[in-house]
């Protein structure tokens, strides 16, 4: 009678470790296709319309019509908005995460953290809606910009969509870091700043490179926000108040028009590809960066 | 002796300090206020946000707009077939995703021993969380509309946003077992359940308040999402019923649809759509984040007695 | 037991939501958003008359159009080129549409020569005080590569020369046509159905005006058939559909389009 019990509980677990298995498995299967299917797409361009790969990436002359799809012009602008928001929003998020992890009181924590995951849960086409709505009006009424639309909207934009992302990567950096570090620097007669600047820093480098690997991460793969203020010009911006274009603004853009099978679809996948390849060098970088910590 | 507490009485104060001391002291002061300034700029910020959208928003909130059918060329739109899809699509999005993603957390943190598949399932795992959306979607466009023939489907949506989201649910799940205390399982096991009697009588129930207040706030996310739905689940609402329970169904949601009025359509009145959706977005965000805290506590102590 | 009933409720609200699928005909159009006015009200006048016949239209312009046509995505393409890189597909010419040359109505700007456009275009002139207006730089708001009228533009307005790249490009007419009004020294181009009475200025191309009257003489060089495509030889439902689209004179009328027997003028390239 106790024997059969617990032969069914065994079968069970069996049963149950093997669904379990199968459900991580999937996961896996689910990247390797997914790899697979880009990958194969994406360099059609290169082995089935013989476009050079090097033309690709750096000829800045886009031209479907005449079989030459250069991504020069959207790899760097896909650069130039990433850099502009990781510049504005990088150190302002790591201040914030310094802010509170070390000097909050309980109750502005409070109030951060859930604004914090507020701005995280608005959709990013609504933030794209906010950057046309106030921020393309009042570049166009004070800079030289004449529509709005430009790199520093789409930058001003993204700083902000990275911003949690950032705050909260470094206050968990700063909050894993033992609590002897700061008693001892400041046992040593530091002030708090000191302390923070010279030591909690230092420690925490590659935490916080971590938050800004991942700030990057989103900012490279953003494309409705930039999408709705940039401007969809296919050349390189002459100032940042001058409209250009990313990699993913093209993708969304021309995607729905483009024929299966022809060349610009082809392109298009290659500019998805190499997005891909980005995000692959990302997660690299961070399981460097984390390795080096321990 | 609190070393701590008696080092920064000490240094708060700037009288009959020395000179290098005094400035150290100073700029430790303007630091201090200007990161006060910075984390309240945040909250300001999203007030104004939230200020802004509301102000330009709730006078179109009426009821025509909410349930009304859309319009293609003509002024007097409504959302309601948007609305409807967008949840359609996260319910469908969460039974494929939920099962899997709770899985693959519980085989990772509870069973999995350090190794080569272990070192796979995290490593894909973050690869996936690390693709941009724009990339998923055309995976879901080559997949599902061109390979299978679907054409353009709520299901091809859902089954793409399923992929997106499975490393966040994988995420949520893993944080909230680990919430869970080791004495639970070992007293479990010290009275003789299997591993797994354990972790589903014992351990999910405790882990259930967080992972729910996790999986609501991933809902809220799926809710807004526009890139990955774009080329998957289209551009139009069901030609057939506009609340079709079909999952074959062309499937606008709402997000995908504010994004649609500002870039190809040629409605007259698309202050009134923008402004009325993008409120309307903002509110179900509101609410997801609400009834995530509050639905995890109270589910919590209903299972367990605990908060979370 | 509760169980076995809420699954029977679901499985016959899902036969039945699908039953209504095969019982009821549907018809999917999408495309150029220069046809869509006159697609939408037509399909709404028709499903008047036709119960029993779905019909669901949106925009995408006609790159989109022809793209999903051809893969069987939807029944008919809406575009205003030609096709002729896809040969399955049959078109359908249901009507004729001008397009207008817009500009931002402070500039009080109101005609000007074919070859200024294509200096402003091309990038040669960039200011508007080179054409006879006020001291501007001139904002060139393209279309983006899936638009037809871009196509059109550029083979009756544009050629020999060609648009210089690197401007802003927008998407749809309507969003052109606000993008215009918008921006001070803006310049643009959309079809009537999106610029005839809205506060941006139509200019007339070498004095002609741009009218009906003058696309159906020939005159205003600058307009386009608009073509309903389908994959193969159209029947059925989606036949009477099309026909019913090009015989409609009020909806054309209403929508600032142009009866094709009405031309006076015919071209084979467009």
């Amino acid at each position: 009678m106790i024997g059969s019990i617990a032969r069914r509980s065994h079968r069970n677990e069996r049963i149950a470790l093997n669904v379990i298995r199968l459900c991580a498995g999937f996961v896996i299967l689910a990247m390797a296709v997914i790899l697979l299917y880009l990958t194969i797409e994406g360099t059609k361009t290169f082995f089935v319309d013989h476009f050079s790969p090097l033309a690709f990436l750096f000829s800045p002359d886009y031209d479907i019509d005449g079989n030459h799809p250069g991504a020069a012009v959207f790899i760097a602008g896909t650069l130039l908005v990433t850099v502009f928001a990781i510049v504005v929003g990088g150190p302002f998020g790591i201040a914030v995460g310094v802010f509170l992890s070390e000097i909050a009181p309980h109750r502005m924590a409070q109030l951060l953290k859930p604004a914090i995951e507020l701005l995280v849960g608005i959709p990013s086409v609504v933030y794209g809606w906010l950057g046309l709505t106030l921020l393309v009006p009042l570049i166009r009424d004070h800079t030289s910009s004449p529509s709005g639309f430009s790199l520093a909207g789409a930058g001003i934009v993204l700083a902000i969509m990275i911003l949690p992302t950032v705050i909260s990567l470094s206050e968990d950096a700063f909050n894993s870091l033992p609590p002897t570090l700061k008693e001892g620097s400041l046992a040593l007669g530091a002030t708090r700043l000191q302390t923070i600047v010279r030591v909690l820093l230092p420690s925490a480098s590659s935490g916080l490179a971590v938050a800004l690997i991942l700030g990057i991460a989103r900012a490279v793969g953003e494309t409705l926000a930039i999408q709705l203020v940039i401007g969809n010009a296919d050349a390189f911006p002459n100032s940042i108040f001058s409209p250009t274009a990313t990699l993913t603004t093209v993708i969304v853009g021309e995607m729905p028009s483009a024929t299966e099978g022809s060349l610009q679809e082809h392109a298009l996948f290659s500019m998805a590809f190499m997005l891909l390849l980005i995000a692959m060098v990302l997660i690299l970088l961070v399981r460097f960066a984390l390795r080096k910590r321990t | 002796m609190d070393i701590v507490a008696t080092t920064q009485q000490r240094s708060t104060s700037l009288l009959g300090a020395s000179p290098g001391v005094r400035a150290r002291k100073l700029a430790d002061q303007i630091a201090t206020v200007v990161l006060w300034l910075m984390a309240s700029s945040i909250i300001l910020l999203l007030a104004m946000f939230i200020i802004y959208m509301f102000y330009l928003g709730v006078q179109y909130l009426t009821p025509s707009f909410i349930f009304g059918l859309p319009a293609e060329t003509t002024a007097g739109g409504g959302i309601g077939p948007e609305i409807y899809n967008s949840f359609y699509i996260l319910i469908l999005t969460l039974i494929f995703t939920v099962p899997i993603s709770t899985a693959a957390g519980v085989y990772l943190h509870e069973y999995a021993k350090p190794g080569r598949f272990r070192e796979l399932v995290v490593f894909s795992a973050e690869s996936l969380a690390t693709i941009p959306s724009i990339v998923m979607g055309l995976f879901g466009l080559l997949v599902f509309v061109y390979l299978f023939k679907w054409k353009f489907t709520a299901l091809g949506g859902a089954l793409t946003l399923t992929l997106l989201n499975l490393p966040a649910l994988m995420r949520v799940t893993q944080e909230a077992l680990a919430s869970v205390p080791d004495t639970f399982r070992e007293a479990s096991m010290g009275m003789g359940a299997t591993r797994w009697q354990t972790v589903l009588n014992v351990v999910l129930p405790s882990a259930i308040g967080r992972m729910t207040t996790g999986i609501v706030l991933i809902a809220g996310r799926i809710f807004g999402e526009t890139a990955a739905l774009i080329f998957t689940a289209g551009l139009s609402v069901s030609s057939n019923a506009p609340y079709d329970l079909n999952p074959f169904h062309t499937a606008e949601t709402l997000a995908v649809h504010l994004w649609y009025t500002h870039t190809e359509s040629i409605v007259p009145d698309v202050a009134r759509i923008g402004n009325g959706s993008a409120l309307v977005l903002l509110i179900m965000v509101l609410i997801f984040n609400i009834a995530a805290r509050v639905g995890g506590r109270a589910l919590s102590k209903r299972l367990t007695g605990r908060p979370t | 037991m509760k169980r076995n009933a809420a699954l029977a409720a679901l499985l016959v609200g899902f036969s039945l939501s699908t039953s209504s699928v095969f019982a009821d005909s549907s018809i999917t159009v999408a495309g150029s958003t220069a046809l869509l006015p006159l697609a939408k009200d037509a399909a709404g006048a028709y499903q008047a008359a036709n119960p029993s016949v779905k019909i669901s239209v949106s925009g995408g312009g006609s790159g989109t159009g022809i793209n999903q046509v051809a893969a069987k995505a939807i029944d008919i393409g809406d575009s205003d080129i030609l096709a002729p890189s896809q040969p399955e597909l049959v078109d359908n010419k249901v009507a004729v549409t001008g397009f207008a040359i817009i500009v931002n109505p402070d500039l009080k700007v109101t005609n000007l020569k074919r070859t200024q456009i294509q200096d402003i275009f091309s990038g040669k002139v960039t200011n508007w005080n080179q054409v006879g207006g006020p001291d501007q730089k001139i904002v060139v708001i393209n279309r983006t590569r899936g638009s037809g009228t871009r196509v059109v533009f550029e083979k009756t307005v544009i050629e020999p020369e060609k648009v210089v790249e690197g401007g802003l490009t927008e998407d749809a007419t309507g969003t052109v046509v606000s993008v215009v009004q918008q921006t001070p020294g803006a310049i643009s181009y959309a079809s009537f159905s999106g610029t005839h009475g809205k506060p941006v200025v139509e200019l007339a191309i070498d004095g002609v005006a741009a009218t009906e009257a003058n696309v159906m003489t020939g005159k205003y060089p600058f307009w386009s058939y608009e073509h309903m495509f389908t994959n193969g030889p159209p029947t059925g439902d989606v036949k009477k559909f099309i026909d019913f689209v090009a015989t409609s004179n009020d909806l054309l009328a209403k929508n600032a389009f142009i009866k094709i027997s009405d031309m006076k003028t015919s071209e084979t390239n467009r």
